[in-house]
């Protein structure tokens, strides 16, 4: 055993997660590069959701003749860009043109990322309304409620339950995506890897290192979110 | 709760599968260099070289010594003198554009060889051997052109300085200079539009491009000349062990400086 355990701490493999884990406390820098990818991605997501469910009602207003608004059609627009252009240039024009004065690069980040975000989230959340079936609104109204009321008390908690599991793919990709903000000097858990394999010339373990904790990280939130999903659907099984 | 531990239990196992990989990565990549040790010192070759090509990784950001020439391709001082050595071992050049901070970790498997003012430092030798010497630099600081708290490299202490990722000016900040708030860049003209934009208060990186970058926005950037680092050679990086090719490229370039071609080489474009 003590044979197997000194072989173990002699062998190139153990030197390489030293250099990219032990030395000069370099774990430390991979938790803050963590912190600054969550800061990014929990505000984001916030973000996103509002312009996302604010978009949605847009795209779904319509005139008293039932054709698309004003509204419906900026909707869309906002949409179709954000949606037909890579989100690394969208960070990138918002870091070093639009807010190229702001000195506050987690904000950037958040504003990019949300407004990316809520394209997408717009689309879930059209969904999510859309898939409720007609009958649920004419009933509610058919019963004296008005609208407002249908829409709020009848139609959205369904639209929710509806909306949940791809609100959280959505926000997943969001986490993910964030890797991007390295390219404007920030330092999230990718640069980190980055930043340590360019000191030890050694790739491999910061990269596996890195995609271990996202792994991580995201595992557990499809675990609470799956929770969450149970929780919403207890009522279905009658 | 029981469904708590199978899933913990199955994201150690996922661990552990990633990570017995990574043992048989860690052994795959030991063997073929400790093999080539031996070829070279037997047959006097270079392994890198026996397909008559030598790959050469730049970082296509740094002007003079590399930059995208009008045709999109990799040009400059350090591209020039590779393609002349090429000549004299008698091998074919090919330019590869990488990201800077890749280029010592490709050696040896995507690339034979890096050119890209890159200065000969302990720890790059620790993964691959370097060229004689072929051009002396120095670290330099940028800053505003109406700043004048920075004289000294003392005057860098707690200052946020941006530096591109895996040049020796980054490790210069985040090692020498106390409390100093680095940010890496990709690229160096990053950097220096942060510092135009007020994001960070100094850039250090390399005398020549910092000329280059400081002539591009003369109202606007200056050098901080008193700010002075120590001196620092640059070399190509090789495959480590690969003794063969380090003594070509060396008797290379040692006939490139007698026969004045490096001077005219330093003449069209560094000086010009």
């Amino acid at each position: 055993m003590n044979f197997y355990a000194l072989g173990f701490l002699q062998s190139d493999f153990y030197q390489k997660f030293r250099n990219a884990f032990i030395v000069s406390d370099r774990y430390k820098l991979y938790f803050e590069g963590l912190g600054v990818t969550l800061k990014i991605t929990v505000f984001a997501g916030l973000l996103g959701l509002l312009i996302g469910t604010a978009v949605a009602f847009m795209k779904l207003s319509k005139t008293r003749n039932g054709k698309p608004t004003v509204l419906s059609y900026i909707a869309q627009v906002y949409t179709d860009i954000i949606r037909g252009t890579p989100s690394v240039l969208q960070l990138m024009i918002m870091y070093f043109v639009v807010m190229a004065s702001s000195k506050n690069p987690t904000l950037v980040a958040v504003l990019s990322f949300g407004i990316n975000s809520g394209a997408y989230v717009s689309e879930i959340v059209r969904a999510g309304i859309l898939a409720v079936d007609k009958g649920q609104e004419e009933a509610g109204r058919s019963l004296g409620l008005s609208s407002r009321t249908t829409m709020l008390n009848i139609i959205i908690p369904q639209a929710i339950k509806n909306a949940l599991p791809p609100l959280g793919n959505e926000f997943i990709v969001l986490m993910k995506e964030t890797a991007i903000v390295g390219y404007v000097g920030m330092t999230d858990l990718t640069r980190i890897a980055n930043k340590i394999s360019t000191r030890t010339y050694e790739a491999f373990m910061p990269l596996i290192g890195a995609a271990v904790i996202y792994f991580i990280i995201i595992k557990l939130l499809t675990i609470g979110l799956g929770y969450l999903e149970r929780r919403l659907r207890k009522s279905d099984s009658r | 709760m029981k469904k708590a531990f199978k899933t913990l239990a199955l994201i150690l196992a996922a661990i552990m599968v990633v990570m017995s990989f990574a043992s048989c990565g860690g052994t795959a990549t030991a063997d073929p260099s400790a093999a080539n040790d031996t070829t070279a010192a037997i047959a006097e070759t270079s392994p890198a070289i026996a397909d008559g090509i030598l790959t050469v990784g730049t970082n296509a950001a740094f002007p003079p010594f590399e930059y995208a020439g009008d045709d999109g391709k990799p040009d400059g001082f350090d591209i020039a003198l590779i393609k002349l050595i090429g000549e004299k071992i008698g091998v074919e050049v090919v330019i590869e554009d990488l990201e800077f901070s890749s280029l010592v970790t490709s050696i040896g498997n995507k690339i034979d060889a890096a050119i890209a003012g890159m200065t000969i430092t302990e720890e790059r030798l620790q993964t691959v051997d370097f060229s004689t010497s072929y051009y002396e630099a120095m670290q330099y600081v940028i800053v505003k052109k109406d700043n004048s708290d920075i004289t000294t490299a003392d005057d860098l202490k707690g200052k946020t300085i941006g530096t591109q990722l895996g040049t020796t000016g980054e490790f210069l900040a985040e090692d020498d200079i106390e409390n100093a708030n680095v940010k890496t860049y990709d690229k160096a003209i990053d950097a220096v539009n942060d510092l135009r934009n007020g994001r960070v208060d100094a850039v250090i990186i390399d005398r020549n491009p910092a000329s280059v970058f400081v002539g591009q926005y003369p109202d606007e950037l200056k050098i901080a000349e008193t700010v002075v680092f120590d001196p620092e050679e640059y070399g190509i990086a090789l495959p480590k062990g690969d003794a063969a090719l380090k003594t070509a490229v060396d008797n290379a370039l040692a006939e490139i400086k007698a026969s004045g071609e490096f001077d005219a080489l330093v003449e069209q474009y560094i000086n010009n």
